[in-house]
């Protein structure tokens, strides 16, 4: 039988305190094809690496269809035909242009910006970033306007780069010329946002829910079995599949907090961040997938270590800071080791990308309806170049962007041309966007 | 902002040219000369001529430049050549030297020149950089257009010196009979003060074929000797029109040049151009005094022949 009825979009499960928002099922589509709203939404999103890329290890030797690719890109081999490769962007408004140094903390701050930041320690300005332009208008339609995520150090005050604020240098999304949204980094805060009834948690509903022990998919069970016996085969499967993999968080969030309260109670990280880099990058990634999946948001930035950042990589036995290191000197080993942190970065984006990629939305993935932007605010980081800056966008943005190529554009190209672009196609238009020239072309054409 | 740092560098020149008639190249020599003697700067080189031989010409010459100053060809840290988009009417004559080193293979080494003297202006102390053009006005013109670029503009840019007109009175001239309404634009819009070096300043003081044996055989592979030769059959006297345009941007207080009053620049239907003399003008004109001329012919010559000084030496001079 055909009806015209369909599930709500907006449809949650409740209960105690929580709101699960549901994945796109084809409940939600109304039986008569064609009806208007009826296609998914398109999302982007930003995940932002600091210090440069080692560049000899990112661009390939040829333009046009994408085949074995450098060593750095490697990672993302397997999913070629799902990435399109930008090159010679620029961001001039990085660029020193008489201010002195400081190009870390341009960079990053200019990098959604698309404005020169004020050099200062106190009185920042840079501009409204692009991304909330858009979350400004589209989120609207969603629980979160936008979602700014990170994993590492969220100070907003203090020296990070010669004279320029850490509020530069640690966040990527700005909500005005004068105030930066600084990134959520703990996975366990995430996930009460996420899953949460709008309220933050207190301390007293943290303790009741560890002493039981319980899920949230508890709290939503009997919500959940309503809904059940109105879906059919398929979205039950996938229901089920979307519920397991919020469980599955859950349980990486415990693990860490369990982990964290072995090697150190006193340590200064918040408690639900893993010590492993790649397990935290998994569970924000996670968490990011399902916030698209469930269109609790259409909009995330995810800065993936401040810019200038000096962790070390222990986890690939590299015990130097990123930073210092990519001051090489063009030093063999010293390049190879940032080359390593490079590759190591690709492999979790990779991996997320294959999740994306993994789970189906209507006729097509969840990647199909993604633009997700990888890519850094400095090309070479022991020359601080702002020219030809790493970047890709992997999925299609709604079957529009024509992926596995790599474009070569003229140099000098404005990466703002490119936000211009996504702007356009996230529903938003505008006409220009920091120092744009016009709209990238060449996304949609094969 | 300007962060306070030291003191202000040099003039930086935008240098706009079709890059096809030997003035262009000779200008070209000229800048990096005085780019050498640090009284100015190559801040963006734009070439409206949309010639990819062109752009790899400029690039090549910044390579030898570079290499005679003992400095490598990627030591350079500067912008790209801005080349404009659009169907070449043909290379040059004088490009048809090989081009020895470029690092310009396509026209993807290459800049949209208005994105790339924005750029570089962005990057100017204010007031602290002169446009020079050489060539139809078609660039400069899609620069106005350009959002915020008249401000930047207005902010960075003391003067435009233009090969440009005839004055005060003459024929068609053909660098805005290639683009009268681009011509009639930045004579209209541009916002800051305007110098046209006129025809007659360029035929008045051409450049001696006799230097280029001479004065450039300090290397037996110099692209702008090169050029040279491969433009007309030698021995030539070659006509200064852009060489004039920018030693009155370099120099615009060394009396070169008479100026003439200020008024306003316009260009009639026919591509002739009409001075009218006004206080409050923005423009003027150059004219040449018979008895200045072998000065400005010698420093030409002087500025546009010179060979580098090593870069280890300045240093140690400094």
């Amino acid at each position: 039988m055909i009806t015209g009825k369909a599930l709500p979009r907006r449809t949650f499960l409740r209960g105690m305190g929580t709101a699960v928002a549901l994945p796109f099922l084809e409940a939600m589509v109304p039986a008569l094809a064609g009806t208007r709203g009826s296609k998914p939404p398109v999302r982007m999103a930003f995940v932002y690496v600091p210090n440069g890329i080692i560049m000899d290890g990112w661009n390939p030797d040829y333009e046009g269809q994408l085949g074995t690719l450098p060593r750095i890109l490697k990672p993302l081999e397997p999913l070629r035909q799902d990435v399109l490769l930008l090159g010679n962007l620029t961001h001039n408004t990085g660029r020193a242009l008489l201010d002195g140094a400081g190009d870390h903390g341009r960079c990053c701050a200019s990098y959604l910006t698309g404005v020169h930041p004020l050099k200062t320690l106190v009185d920042i300005k840079a501009g409204i970033s692009f991304d909330q332009i858009v979350a400004k208008q589209v989120g609207k339609q969603t629980r979160f306007p936008s979602l700014e995520l990170g994993m590492e150090d969220a100070r907003q005050a203090g020296d990070c780069d010669s004279g320029y604020s850490c509020a530069y240098t640690n966040n990527l999304a700005w909500g005005s010329e004068t105030q930066p949204l600084p990134p959520v980094l703990d996975p366990r805060a995430l996930f009460e946002r996420l899953f949460g009834n709008g309220r933050a948690m207190t301390p007293e509903d943290r303790a009741r829910e560890n002493l039981y022990r319980r899920s949230i998919l508890d709290f939503v069970g009997d919500d959940t079995r309503k809904l059940e016996t109105s879906l059919g085969p398929a979205d039950r499967r996938k229901l089920d599949e979307y519920l397991a993999s919020i469980r599955e968080i859950e349980r990486q969030i415990e693990k860490a907090e369990k982990d964290n309260a072995q090697i150190d109670p006193h340590m200064e990280k918040p408690y639900g961040v893993p010590a492993d880099f790649a397990e935290h990058f998994k569970l924000m990634t996670d968490m990011m997938t399902v916030a698209f999946q469930s269109d609790l948001t259409r909009v995330i930035t995810f800065l993936v270590t401040h810019e200038g950042t000096s962790r070390p990589y222990r986890e690939i036995d590299i015990p130097d800071g990123h930073h210092p290191l990519t001051h090489h000197r063009n030093q063999p080993d010293l390049i190879e080791k940032v080359a390593q942190i490079n590759c190591y970065h690709l492999r979790q984006f990779a991996a997320w990308i294959a999740r994306m990629k993994s789970i189906k939305e209507g006729d097509a993935t969840l990647l199909d309806n993604c633009m997700i932007v990888y890519g850094a605010g400095l090309s070479d980081g022991n020359r601080h170049l702002h020219e030809d800056l790493p970047t890709l966008i992997a999925g299609r943005g709604g079957q529009y962007i024509k992926s596995g190529r790599r474009i070569v554009y003229r140099k000098e190209t404005p990466m703002c041309n490119l936000f211009l672009a996504m702007m356009d196609r996230m529903g938003v238009h505008v006409e220009h966007f920091g120092d744009s020239t016009g709209r990238l072309d060449g996304l949609d054409l094969a | 902002m300007q962060f306070p740092g030291p003191a202000k560098p040099p003039t930086g020149i935008v240098f706009d040219s079709a890059m096809d008639k030997i003035d262009d190249a000779l200008a070209l020599a000229l800048l990096h000369g005085f780019e050498g003697r640090d009284e100015a700067r190559i801040a963006a080189i734009g070439i409206s001529n949309p010639d990819l031989k062109a752009a790899q010409f400029c690039d090549a010459v910044r390579i030898f430049y570079a290499g005679a100053a003992g400095l490598g060809a990627g030591s350079a840290r500067g912008l790209p050549v801005g080349l404009a988009e659009g169907r070449s009417a043909g290379a040059s004559t004088m490009l048809s030297a090989p081009v020895r080193a470029t690092v310009v293979k396509s026209i993807n080494d290459t800049a949209d020149v208005t994105t790339v003297i924005r750029n570089a202006l962005s990057a100017q102390y204010d007031r602290n950089a002169a446009a020079v053009l050489s060539g139809p006005a078609t660039d400069l013109a899609k620069l106005l257009d350009m959002y915020g670029a008249k401000d930047l503009i207005a902010h960075k840019v003391k003067v435009l010196s233009m090969a440009a007109g005839a004055f005060p009175d003459g024929p068609p001239e053909p660098n805005i009979m290639e683009d009268i309404a681009a011509a009639r634009r930045v004579f209209a819009e541009w916002p800051t003060p305007i110098v046209a070096a006129g025809y007659e300043i360029g035929t008045a003081s051409p450049f001696p074929a006799a230097s280029i044996e001479k004065d450039f055989a300090w290397s037996a592979t110099h692209p702008i000797a090169d050029a040279y030769r491969a433009y007309r059959p030698m021995p030539y006297d070659a006509p200064s029109w852009a060489l004039a345009a920018l030693l009155y941007a370099v120099r615009p207080k060394e009396n070169y040049f008479q100026l003439s009053r200020p008024g306003t620049i316009s260009v009639r239907d026919d591509g002739r151009t009409q001075f009218t003399a006004s206080a409050e003008g923005q423009h003027r004109y150059l004219i040449l005094d018979a008895d200045r001329k072998e000065r400005i012919i010698r420093t030409y010559i002087e500025i546009a022949s010179a060979k580098p000084v090593e870069h280890k030496k300045k240093m140690a001079a400094k």
